[in-house]
């Protein structure tokens, strides 16, 4: 299992567009993944998930991985919400 | 979880409305309510101070008041500057009853809000009590699907990317009706009773791949949706799997744990061609009658034996 915490930083937070960039990355790993936000769970590989998190900007988010590629995709993740989703 | 604070008793989206109304002490409100409990503050009220659960709720119903009426403004005085000694948390009033203009001046002065309720005393500790536990509930949140079947609350999970959606679709448009997708908030309600709602800013959406995210309300009317329903069932959906033995019977009943309430449950593989949710939907009502006592594996099962005793003594 791996884990890492990353702060959002966008001024937008997480919408629509970014949730759906983290979701079509989620989907190519086989293992699970999960975004936790002030201790909710959210599935990263489901758009609605992501966004019930409500993240905004300022926001503490953990991501969590567990199986094949997980710290490939942990660092894909925490990259893309720190480079504000410019990837 | 979040922390709780008196404005919520006046102000909040998705909460439940009490109808108090805040009659002084303003100052007050964004006190946090850290027990979900109340407390009479008639013995407070009588110069006994031991055990005063100050923190808590106050409640002021007809006996407090009549007590408080009686006093003489000196003992007033006295009364309510010992009382409000304590750092109090708000006050309600019952009947509707408004408190003397001393008693208003100090929790104006302390910043303790004060509430009128319209409702009588034991009527209005019900409904809070209610509320306050639902408050007070704990909760998880889970990556899963609930939809109401014939009034058989279901929670479908599963792996993304196995049909939870769809299978919601399909069942909204058979007339059953959605509370919610992807995100299910659980409550603990009772040591018996979970109770799912979908979050306040997804509510009722779902997201269909290759259409992308629909709003279910709109698209289907009020009647295929619901706010929250109790979850009387679990079905996980999976990929069919050769090498995996699913239940052919249905005589043993499996359990899912939710908060550590054991929840019916049941795995239905999913394959193309599998019509599911018309599986779900007997699933669903085979629940009701194993609920009210009706075990059709089980009966069968009697059926087979009895027959077996009596046609193999033949």
């Amino acid at each position: 299992m791996v884990e890492k915490d990353v702060i959002v930083n966008s001024d937008a937070g997480i919408h629509a567009r970014p949730a759906m960039m983290i979701v079509r990355e989620a989907m190519k790993y086989p293992c699970d993944v999960m975004l936790i936000k002030d201790s909710v769970e959210a599935d990263a590989k489901s758009i609605m998930s992501v966004l019930g998190l409500a993240i905004i900007s300022g926001s503490k988010l953990t991501i969590r991985a567990h199986g094949e590629g997980e710290t490939e995709l942990v660092d894909y993740l925490i990259n893309l919400i720190e480079k504000d989703f410019r990837v | 979880m979040r922390k709780l604070t008196v404005r919520y008793f006046i102000e909040g989206e998705g909460r439940i409305d009490l109808q108090l109304r805040l009659f002084a002490g303003a100052g007050g409100l964004d006190k946090e309510i850290k027990y979900g409990e109340i407390n009479r503050p008639g013995l407070a009220l009588a110069g006994f101070f031991d055990y005063f659960a100050y923190d808590r709720i106050q409640i002021f119903g007809q006996g407090e008041t009549a007590f408080m009426n009686q006093l003489s403004c000196e003992q007033k005085m006295k009364t309510y500057s010992d009382f409000f000694s304590y750092d109090l948390l708000c006050c309600i009033f019952t009947h509707d009853y408004v408190p003397d203009k001393l008693f208003l001046e100090f929790a104006e002065k302390k910043n303790v809000p004060i509430f009128l309720s319209k409702r009588g005393t034991t009527r209005f500790i019900t409904l809070f009590v209610h509320v306050i536990d639902e408050i007070f509930a704990e909760q998880v949140t889970l990556h899963a699907t609930l939809v109401d079947v014939f009034g058989v609350g279901v929670l479908l999970t599963g792996k993304s990317g196995v049909g939870k959606s769809e299978t919601a679709l399909e069942l909204i448009e058979r007339g059953h009706r959605l509370v919610a997708d992807d995100m299910v908030i659980v409550k603990k309600i009772d040591e018996s009773l979970l109770m799912g709602a979908g979050s306040e800013i997804l509510k009722h959406h779902i997201e269909i791949r290759g259409i992308g995210i629909v709003n279910v309300r709109e698209i289907f009317g009020i009647r295929s949706v619901r706010n929250r329903k109790r979850i009387e069932m679990v079905i996980l959906l999976e990929e069919w799997d050769s090498a995996k033995e699913y239940d052919r019977l249905g005589l043993d009943d499996k359990k899912y744990s939710i908060l550590d309430i054991e929840v019916p449950y049941i795995t239905v593989p999913v394959r193309p061609g599998r019509n599911i949710p018309i599986i779900i939907e007997t699933a669903a009502l085979n629940q009701r009658l194993k609920k009210i006592g009706i075990n059709s594996a089980r009966e069968l099962d009697e059926k087979i034996k009895k027959w077996i005793m009596t046609e193999g003594q033949k």
